[in-house]
């Protein structure tokens, strides 16, 4: 290609990007409708208005390996800097956003795509270049040429005017939520907001923790709840059975006195002796939908049962004794011809969305599935969530709290029942069974009346992972396999 | 400090328009301003440097 044709091209590319997006963002959106840059706005607004003078360098010394090395730069610090500022919005509801939108996308957005396009433009021109292009000295600048550097200066010194307005003199820097703009003096507002004490942090709230059983607190008279009733364990023993893992969740099926085990990648199902495995499989947590490790496990009827993950996705299965084996090789790790593969997908959640969960429990009654979430360092509430069997989805959640009869007393101002880390649930009669392996506190909720009813101790417990309701029992089971049986409260 | 960062940037062109010869100065006020956007952007978002999705 002739280097004029070149030049010329960048030279337009200079010119659109200095006016389409930095300069309507000054001229139009700031001076005419008022809009303030936030202060992520402004650095954007910066590595645009840096990648169009890095052109300008181009056109006047030449494609310089330390222009194109520099602007390359600054775009991918640019479209890191989009993500990071699209993410804070990215999840929200169709038409949210933050301040004002442009043909159906935040202004945020169009800074992702307008970098990438910064990129793929720097790249083409590259190609285009020869070796022979890198030397030489300054070029004589042509009228168009000219114009371009003329019309950056004016849009770099509207966005030096808007600076001063909108974040000030140094040391001021721009303010996360900034006020509209004016040209009034009266209503400026300059901030060291930003510079206030703040922990650094990789990924802020999004750090959260698996949760682990093994870090909680047993001790069931240090729990948040004062003077608890203690229930009697009537029998106590372990089940031997040849498990790949601990085991991390029991449910039962009275229908056919069978109980469902999960361990973190396996599906048990298991007599009602607890003695022997009737038949099983281990799933592969990897393909497609990510399970992580299975925390919860549930009968859904119709001799469907159901394995969910601590991040709330799920696999369900059916029991075929004429499984396709080489059909399932995608789906388990063992074990290929013992069930199929219903579904697998995630369980969403509002409340507890930034949480893990180590519970299922199904409530045939209602045709609901309930998960109770556990805290982290980030977070710290007990959320019940209920999904409607039929669609897996959400339908209702509550946030725990005593009922106001049911003479449950905190042990402290600051003690809640979102301290408690609930491994194990189960619904009889409209009633939760939640075990909390922190305190080896049992739970009963009201689902209906979405209160803790009761609450009693356990302290004989290790490590709670599961619990099922039998014939006016529960049993507990612990991750090593000891199982507790105590009366329903 | 955006407002310094843009007298950097208007200084820088401003040299390739009437002073072409002060290339080395005009180039350093760019890097100047360079490194001063990425501390300006990573200030405001130490809290959480990476995007805030779910990884």
């Amino acid at each position: 290609m002739r280097r004029d044709i070149l030049y010329t091209i960048l030279a337009a590319a200079v010119l659109a990007l200095t006016v389409i997006p930095v300069g309507a963002a000054v001229f139009v959106l700031g001076f005419i409708n008022g809009d303030s840059p936030c202060v992520m706005c402004w650095e954007e607004r910066t590595a645009m208005v840096l990648i169009a003078l890095l052109g300008l360098f181009v056109l006047r010394y030449g494609p310089r390996p330390k222009y194109l090395g520099l602007s390359i730069l600054v775009g991918a610090w640019g479209i890191h800097m989009a993500l990071r500022h699209t993410a804070m919005h990215a999840a929200r509801d169709v038409g949210q956003g933050f301040s004002i939108e442009i043909l159906g996308a935040h202004t945020y957005t169009w800074a992702l795509f307008i970098f990438l396009a910064c990129i793929v433009t720097i790249g083409l021109l590259l190609v285009a270049t020869r070796e022979n292009d890198f030397e030489g000295a300054p070029r004589k600048l042509r009228p168009l040429d000219k114009l371009t550097l003329w019309v950056f200066l004016l849009v770099t010194a509207g966005n030096i005017v808007q600076a001063f307005a909108s974040t000030g003199p140094p040391p001021f820097m721009g303010q996360g939520d900034p006020v509209r703009f004016t040209f009034n003096p009266r209503h400026w507002v300059w901030s060291l907001e930003e510079y206030s004490s703040a922990p650094v942090s990789l990924r802020g709230r999004w750090a959260i923790e698996k949760p682990d059983v093994a870090s909680v607190s047993a001790d069931s008279g240090a729990g948040p709840l004062a003077d608890l009733p203690a229930l009697g364990i009537r029998e106590q023993k372990r089940i031997a059975l040849p498990l790949r893992g601990t085991i991390t969740d029991l449910a039962y099926d009275a229908a056919a006195d069978r109980f469902l085990i999960t361990t973190q990648q396996g599906v048990y199902i298991v007599d009602g002796s607890l003695a022997r495995i009737l038949r099983h499989t281990v799933v592969d947590p990897g393909y497609s939908v990510d399970l992580g490790r299975f925390a919860g496990a549930a009968f859904l009827g119709g001799g469907e049962v159901m394995a969910l993950g601590e991040n709330k996705s799920y696999v369900i299965l059916r029991p075929d004794d004429r499984a396709d084996a080489a059909a399932n090789y995608r789906y388990f790790l063992e074990s290929f011809d013992r069930f199929v593969e219903l579904s697998r997908s995630r369980l969403a959640t509002v409340r507890a969305r930034m949480m893990y969960v180590m519970s299922l429990a199904y409530d045939p009654a209602g045709n609901s599935l309930y998960t109770v979430s556990v805290p982290n360092s980030k977070m710290r509430r007990l959320v019940v969530s209920r999904f409607d069997r039929r669609d897996l989805t959400l339908s209702e959640e509550f946030m725990l709290r005593p009922a106001s009869d049911s003479g449950l007393k905190f042990a402290g101002e600051k003690r809640s029942l979102d301290e408690l880390f609930v491994t194990g649930a189960t619904v009889a009669d409209g009633r939760m069974y939640a075990i909390s392996a922190a305190y080896n506190t049992l739970l009963t909720i009201d689902l209906g009346a979405r209160a803790a009813v009761a609450a009693h101790a356990v302290p004989c417990l290790v490590r709670p992972t599961g619990i099922a309701v039998r014939s006016g029992n529960l049993y507990i089971i612990g991750e090593d396999g000891l199982l507790s049986i105590v009366p329903l409260p | 400090m955006e407002f310094l960062n843009f007298v950097l940037i208007f200084a820088a062109a401003l040299l390739l328009l009437r002073k072409p010869e002060k290339e080395r100065l005009a180039f350093r006020l760019v890097v100047a301003s360079t490194v001063l956007m990425v501390v300006l952007f990573s200030i405001a978002t130490r809290t959480s440097l990476l995007p805030g999705v779910n990884y």
